[in-house]
């Protein structure tokens, strides 16, 4: 009887894998088929095949600088949240203070907000800090993570005060104490955490659209979409295609190279 | 200083040589910065052709450096701009949408070209009457310019050469009339074994494009869809709406020569180049994507006309934001008068298929010799003595889905043509009214 049951569950995901798989599965058939083929909708066309796409795709924009900025980007995020989520979920965690249960439902309560609607306020707030048009600007209103913050609450809450206790009567100062004790220990927490953060900041589009102007700072969603998109007129599929898989990359080769941590990491702090 | 710096490492960035960079900006008169907001609306490297332009400007304007962004989509360059001027910062000029023109000059967000226009030694109407007539309405608003046209397209109806011979029709004789056009398009659906092999008739009814095509068939049924000079009104449930909402009810739902819900232009495109629609209805600013990927032989119509020949205006128009100073508006004023110069104007016409706003652009032998060489192109011209104004009132995106959230559902079956004008007569009446009671009903004494 279980091992049907189980046989069904691998059945289930298997198909959800498959289903799941498929955009992934054109992507790269068209990727490779130069022109505006008849039958692009086909996942086994005959050919012919070639790089061309990828090529033409590469040509339309200054691929490298807009990778540079991406990762500065999400790197720069991703450096300035690590040190904030871990000091403010060690402060929601740990320290007992008044109001500290209200502070918490506050940043809950942020996570309710649609970013969209606080385009035109940040906008103007990054004015008055004079950052216009800085890739800074793109990275400042991430710096603080309710998201972030409450894992990294939940992480510490489950590791047991006795290694902190330990630590106390070793006299480490509170700093000391989260660098060397509670960090290494919630470490799947912000590998979690990490993939999140990078994944949405790798794929936004919206706010690098409306934060920056210059050319010479964007980012790759918007270069991608400045020679994707076409409201008026059909597509060329192929370099679409290729152009996406150029954007997309270097996710989909961390997380190859990375999988068995992520997956882990995942399955620790019960991200799904 | 602050500045220099940042400008030097970007050139940097851009594989410029740095010392280039710093010696071009440390010039004894340093020129006039100004940004242009730009949105690429159809397929093809349009970006990378409007950078390659601003650095020919820049480069014959040394006392203008000029910088193009690229914006996204006509709604998000919208969505930019205004957050842009919001924030303090508008751009210098932007490429907008030109039935979102209107909604600036209410919002008091927009400066007319008058003085600049009259600066130049031009009367407005003048330099106006140098334009299409039919671009007038949705640029010239309350007597006063705020628009200088750029690039304009009309619906055309692209058809299937091999498919109308194998369909005993006579590629000749497109379909005139919407009698006609229903026989082409059923004459032209094939299916075997309940599959559908090839449709009659596609058309994108994706949100902006439905909403313009529909428009479209209202004004060749006679009516006005909207108040051409009042941004408060709109007449989604006049008869001759009703009739084109009937008309595409009859195609999709009744003889079944149009596929059921909402394509999108690439949908539409695709099945145009595999043979699996006979004809689309595509903007004219599709005609060189069409041209370079379409195989076999294809060609363009008017759109078909009920009571009258009529197609709705598109495209999009330059502007100035509010809030920019006097210098950054002239050189502003230079860009946008090189931008829309017969010369240049005609060049963005021939790379992208859109139509010359300026009649002028057609005089030039290029110009004449393009024609020459693609009669496509000389029949969206054509057509440009039945254009009509885009839509464009108060509120424009809201009021334009009241319509076309029911032309959707009318598409999938949802709805009838009878309940949908009435339900977007009745939606689209609720959000204009605060415009309305402002104006038209406002209490004077």
């Amino acid at each position: 009887m279980r091992a049907e049951w189980r046989l069904l569950g691998l059945l289930a995901a298997s198909a959800a894998a498959l289903i799941w798989a498929v955009p992934f599965a054109w992507m790269a058939v068209a990727a490779l088929r130069p022109g505006v083929p008849a039958d692009i909708a086909s996942l086994t066309p005959a050919g012919p095949f070639g790089l061309r796409n990828f090529n033409d795709a590469w040509q339309s924009g200054n691929f490298p600088l807009w990778y540079f900025n991406t990762f500065v980007v999400c790197g720069g995020i991703l450096a300035v949240q690590l040190v904030t989520i871990t000091a403010a979920g060690y402060a929601l965690a740990r320290i007992t203070f008044p109001g500290r249960d209200i502070l918490f439902a506050l940043f809950l309560l942020q996570l309710l907000l649609v970013p969209t609607l606080l385009i035109v306020p940040n906008l103007e707030t990054l004015v008055s800090l004079h950052l216009y048009d800085t890739l800074l600007w793109i990275m400042a209103p991430y710096f603080a993570s309710a998201f972030g913050t409450f894992l990294m609450r939940q992480t510490f809450r489950t590791i047991p005060r006795d290694y902190e206790e330990a630590a106390m009567l070793e006299g480490a100062t509170v700093p000391a104490l989260i660098r060397h004790v509670l960090v290494p220990l919630a470490r799947p927490g912000l590998a979690a955490f990490a993939i999140v953060s990078v994944t949405a900041h790798w794929n936004e589009f919206l706010w690098p659209l409306m934060a920056v102007s210059s050319p010479s700072r964007q980012v790759l969603t918007v270069g991608l979409a400045s020679f994707a998109s076409g409201a008026e007129a059909g597509s060329a599929w192929g370099v679409v295609a290729a152009g996406t898989f150029l954007v997309a990359g270097p996710l989909l080769l961390l997380f190859l190279i990375f999988q068995r941590r992520f997956v882990a990491s995942f399955l620790f702090s019960g991200i799904k | 200083m602050e500045p220099i710096t940042r400008r030097a490492a970007l050139g940097a960035a851009l594989a410029v040589p740095a010392a280039v960079a710093f010696a071009s900006t440390a010039r004894a008169v340093s020129p006039t910065e100004i940004d242009l907001f730009f949105p690429v609306p159809v397929q093809g490297n349009l970006a990378n052709k409007m950078r390659e332009l601003i650095d020919r400007f820049n480069a014959e304007h040394p006392d203008v450096k000029a910088t193009a962004v690229y914006t996204g989509s006509y709604d998000e360059t919208n969505l930019k701009t205004r957050a842009a001027i919001k924030a303090g910062r508008p751009p210098a000029a932007v490429i907008m949408s030109a039935n979102f023109v209107r909604e600036y000059v209410i919002n008091e967000e927009a400066d007319p070209f008058d003085p600049l226009i009259e600066h130049s030694g031009k009367t407005p109407d003048d330099f106006f009457d140098e334009f299409w007539p039919a671009l007038k309405s949705n640029a010239v608003i309350g007597r006063r310019v705020y628009g200088v046209p750029f690039q304009n397209s009309t619906p055309l109806l692209y058809y299937n050469v091999t498919a109308f011979t194998e369909a005993g029709l006579d590629p000749d004789h497109p379909p005139a009339t919407w009698a006609d056009w229903i026989a082409a398009a059923q004459a032209l659906t094939k299916s075997s074994g309940g599959q559908t092999q090839r449709w009659g008739l596609m058309f994108p009814a994706t949100y902006d494009y439905c909403g313009w095509i529909v428009s479209g068939l209202a004004m060749s049924n006679g009516g006005q869809y909207f108040n051409h000079d009042y941004g408060g009104e709109v007449f989604y449930n006049a008869p001759s709406t009703l009739g084109a909402l009937g008309m595409l009810d009859a195609m999709v739902n009744r003889l079944k020569v149009t596929p059921p819900g909402v394509s999108d232009a690439n949908a539409c495109t695709s099945a145009f180049f595999a043979g699996h629609s006979g004809m689309i209805v595509l903007s004219t600013g599709s005609l060189s994507f069409v041209r370079e990927n379409m195989k076999t032989p294809y060609r363009v119509a008017f759109m078909p006309r009920n009571v009258r020949n009529a197609a709705p205006i598109g495209g999009a128009s330059l502007i100035l934001p509010k809030g920019n100073s006097p210098e950054r508006q002239a050189a502003a004023w230079t860009l946008i008068s090189w931008l829309t110069s017969p010369e240049v104007a005609g060049e963005w016409s021939r790379f992208t298929g859109y139509f010359a706003p300026r009649k002028a652009a057609y005089d030039l032998p290029e110009m004449k010799e393009y024609l020459q060489q693609h009669p496509d192109a000389k029949v969206a011209l054509d057509q440009l003595q039945y254009a009509a104004p885009w839509f464009d009132t108060y509120n424009t995106v809201a009021v334009r889905k009241a319509m076309e959230d029911q032309v959707q559902a009318i598409l999938s079956a949802k709805t009838t043509p009878a309940d949908a004008v009435q339900a977007a007569q009745k939606n689209a009446d609720e959000l204009l009214r605060p415009y309305v009671e402002e104006t038209a009903l406002k209490r004077l004494a």
